[in-house]
């Protein structure tokens, strides 16, 4: 039998983490107080127009709110991406490390600029801008089109992290896994999670729409930070400090677990249904390269473009009430994630060491370690709680504004623009609640046997969005000569490239190259890079060849948004 | 002819965007070729740490992540400049004809 390193400690923590009813308490009194968020939202929300307060909160967002909902924190952030730190070890930091400039790309690249332009053009929806900017209906059906799709891989993928937050929280519902090979049946303790989270983030999304999205994130950004924290020193006094942890975690495994490119983990590969001993995908002699330097590379531009190119990032700076909230917000949030991120690969590399039997189903690792660290002191059971509304709310903040989104787009971008433009406010707020309710249905129905590649879709759905709308929207916000064709082929290129890079990794097209992360659901990554990144060329070669090779965009339009009112005063002579 | 002044909102987002731009690519010019020299290739007999941090880590991420938030904090509280973002348009007086109410 194959020797696989950290086998010789399992059974080294046998005993099953047991919840107490004090953290299923924390949690409900959670979901209460954001569905009370929600009525308030609501009520602010009646004094103005319905369709600008609905979907963008009446352009009212302060430096708080913009810096804490703009962020791309979601269930991969506290179930997907500390999966990767306990499997993967200290290489993951360089996964992530481009997240150091996020804050400063996210709102100082296009934050003003768009401010500036959605409230020149009366955009209340990006595809509202587009279609503004260059007078194409076709350009904002496009963009609305492809908005549509990408929300709606990431809003599954949360549905089932928020099921499951639940099932957690439910006493004597046991651990399941979110990864790949996790077997065994969901229970009705998963259905009834799901359903809560359904009726919950659906129906404070429901009464306050955008204005009730932003609030409930703020209120739940705080307790991720606050659940953070707290499992961090817990974590590090458990471990023993952080060098203990790291060179325990280092025995349990190998030194790769402290270098790059990182521990290629033997039982993150399916087993042998022939022989339980041996590790599919698995070669003990070439090992998987989780970062190659390729990937380094591409990862510091991932969640730049990902966050620069985000639908739902670029609506909350339209929102946003300043040109002081944009600025402010950067610091805030660049101070915001450094006590996010950095903790988070502290905690998971204790877990590492405190908990080496999870290396089947790391996706486990955060509400594992919470549980544990909690479990001897006095009121451990609602600390864990606290600390499981941590991820909890990430779910649902994401859940909740892809919902307002995918409705605007909808209802705003299609019936309004193309079926009913006389629609009135009445007929606007009935479509939307039934386009909310309908997406929300489809979630729970793609969840009821749930998708196992929770992140790799995140991953996926932020590369595809912003391969698709980085270029475009800087174009839009900065070229005068770039025109309505430019911008489609740019959108199709950036999208078609990183599709047909999915759809040849995901075919085994050129065999498993191991690299990145195991998954099945995995792009092929050509001369190693992310499919972000060609789709990024791809997108800037067509935008600007095509906008060059068709008809100038009609020079009034264009200098109404480019030029000042007032020309400059003639040079004497 | 007069030729037409460019958007004073444009100008500074042009320049700030430009800044930002400088930013990343120096913390990837750093970070990434420091990791792959200093965090590659290396064993437990030579690993040393830094406040509980792998020093490749610590140097290569810790600091230049701290670093960056410093001059976030710089950027938004002096580099990056207020202006008025002008009058929203009613959203059914759509006066530039732009579709956009």
């Amino acid at each position: 039998m194959e020797l696989i390193p950290g086998m010789l400690l399992l059974g080294a923590t046998t005993e099953k983490p047991s919840v107490g009813y004090g953290t299923l308490a924390v949690l409900v009194l959670f979901i209460l107080g954001s569905v009370w968020i929600g009525m308030l939202a609501n009520k602010a929300m009646q004094s103005t127009s319905f369709t600008k307060g609905f979907f963008l909160g009446n352009r009212g967002l302060g430096a708080w709110a913009l810096a804490l909902t703009a962020t791309v924190q979601s269930g991969g952030t506290f179930m997907g991406f500390p999966s990767l730190v306990y499997t993967h070890g200290w290489a993951v930091a360089l996964w992530i490390c481009g997240y150091m400039v996020v804050p400063l790309t996210g709102f100082g690249v296009l934050g003003k600029r768009l401010a500036r332009l959605s409230r020149q053009t009366g955009a209340i929806t990006v595809p509202d801008l587009f279609r503004a900017r260059f007078n194409s209906p076709a350009l904002g059906l496009v963009s609305s089109l492809f908005i549509m799709f990408y929300m709606s891989f990431m809003m599954v993928a949360q549905f089932k992290a928020g099921a499951l937050v639940m099932k957690l929280a439910w006493p004597g519902s046991g651990m399941l896994a979110l990864t790949e090979d996790a077997t065994g049946s969901l229970g009705p303790a998963y259905y009834i999670g799901l359903a809560i989270f359904t009726v919950t983030v659906v129906g404070y999304t429901l009464l306050g729409g955008f204005l009730a999205a932003v609030w409930t994130d703020i209120f739940q950004s705080v307790m991720m930070l606050i659940g953070v924290v707290l499992l961090l020193f817990l974590a590090l006094n458990q471990a023993g400090g952080m060098e203990q942890a790291t060179r325990t975690a280092a025995e349990n495994t190998s030194a790769d677990y402290v270098f790059g490119p990182g521990y290629d983990d033997p039982q993150v590969s399916p087993a042998d249904p022939k022989d339980p001993g041996k590790r599919l995908a698995f070669d003990a002699s070439r090992p998987r390269q989780f970062m190659p330097l390729g990937l380094v590379f591409s990862y510091f531009f991932v969640w730049v473009f990902a966050g620069l190119g985000s639908p739902a990032g670029m609506v909350r700076v339209m929102a946003g009430k300043s040109t002081e909230v944009i600025r402010k917000s950067i610091y805030l949030l660049s101070v915001y994630n450094l006590f996010i991120y950095l903790p988070l690969i502290v905690i998971c590399i204790c877990g590492r060491a405190l908990i080496p039997e999870l290396a089947d189903k790391p996706d486990e690792i955060i509400p594992r370690i919470a549980l544990l660290t909690t479990k001897d002191l006095t009121g451990g059971s609602l600390l864990a709680g606290l600390i499981l509304a941590a991820p909890f709310g990430a779910v649902m903040a994401t859940v909740s504004s892809y919902l307002v989104v995918i409705a605007s787009g909808l209802v705003r971008d299609v019936y309004q623009r193309f079926v009913n433009p006389q629609a009135g406010t009445h007929e606007l707020r009935r479509l939307s609640y039934i386009a909310m309710i309908a997406v929300a249905a489809i979630a729970v129905g793609a969840n009821i046997n749930p998708p196992r590649f929770l992140q790799a879709v995140v991953v996926f759905s932020g590369t595809g969005a912003a391969s698709t709308f980085c270029v475009p929207a800087l174009m839009l916000a900065f070229w005068r000569r770039a025109t309505e064709r430019g911008m489609i082929a740019g959108m199709l290129a950036g999208a078609c490239t990183v599709l047909v890079l999915y759809a040849m990794g995901i075919s085994g097209w050129g065999g498993e190259q191991r690299i990145g992360q195991f998954t099945g659901f995995r792009p092929y990554f050509l001369l190693q890079l992310e499919p972000l990144l060609w789709g990024l060329a791809a997108s800037l070669i067509a935008g600007v060849t095509v906008s060059l090779c068709t008809t100038p965009p009609d020079e009034q339009l264009v200098s109404k948004l480019f030029d000042a009112e007032r020309p400059l005063a003639a040079e004497p002579a | 002819m007069q030729q037409p002044a460019p958007d004073p909102v444009l100008k500074s987002a042009r320049r700030e965007a430009l800044c930002v731009l400088g930013i990343w690519l120096a913390a990837l010019s750093y970070t990434v070729p420091y990791c792959y020299t200093h965090g590659y290739g290396r064993t437990l007999a030579d690993l040393k740490f830094v406040w509980g941090f792998p020093d490749w880590i610590f140097w290569g991420i810790v600091v230049p992540w701290c670093t960056c938030v410093a001059i976030s904090i710089w950027f938004g509280a002096t580099f990056m400049r207020d202006e008025d973002l002008g009058e929203e348009l009613p959203e059914q007086d759509d006066e530039l004809g732009l579709g956009g109410g």
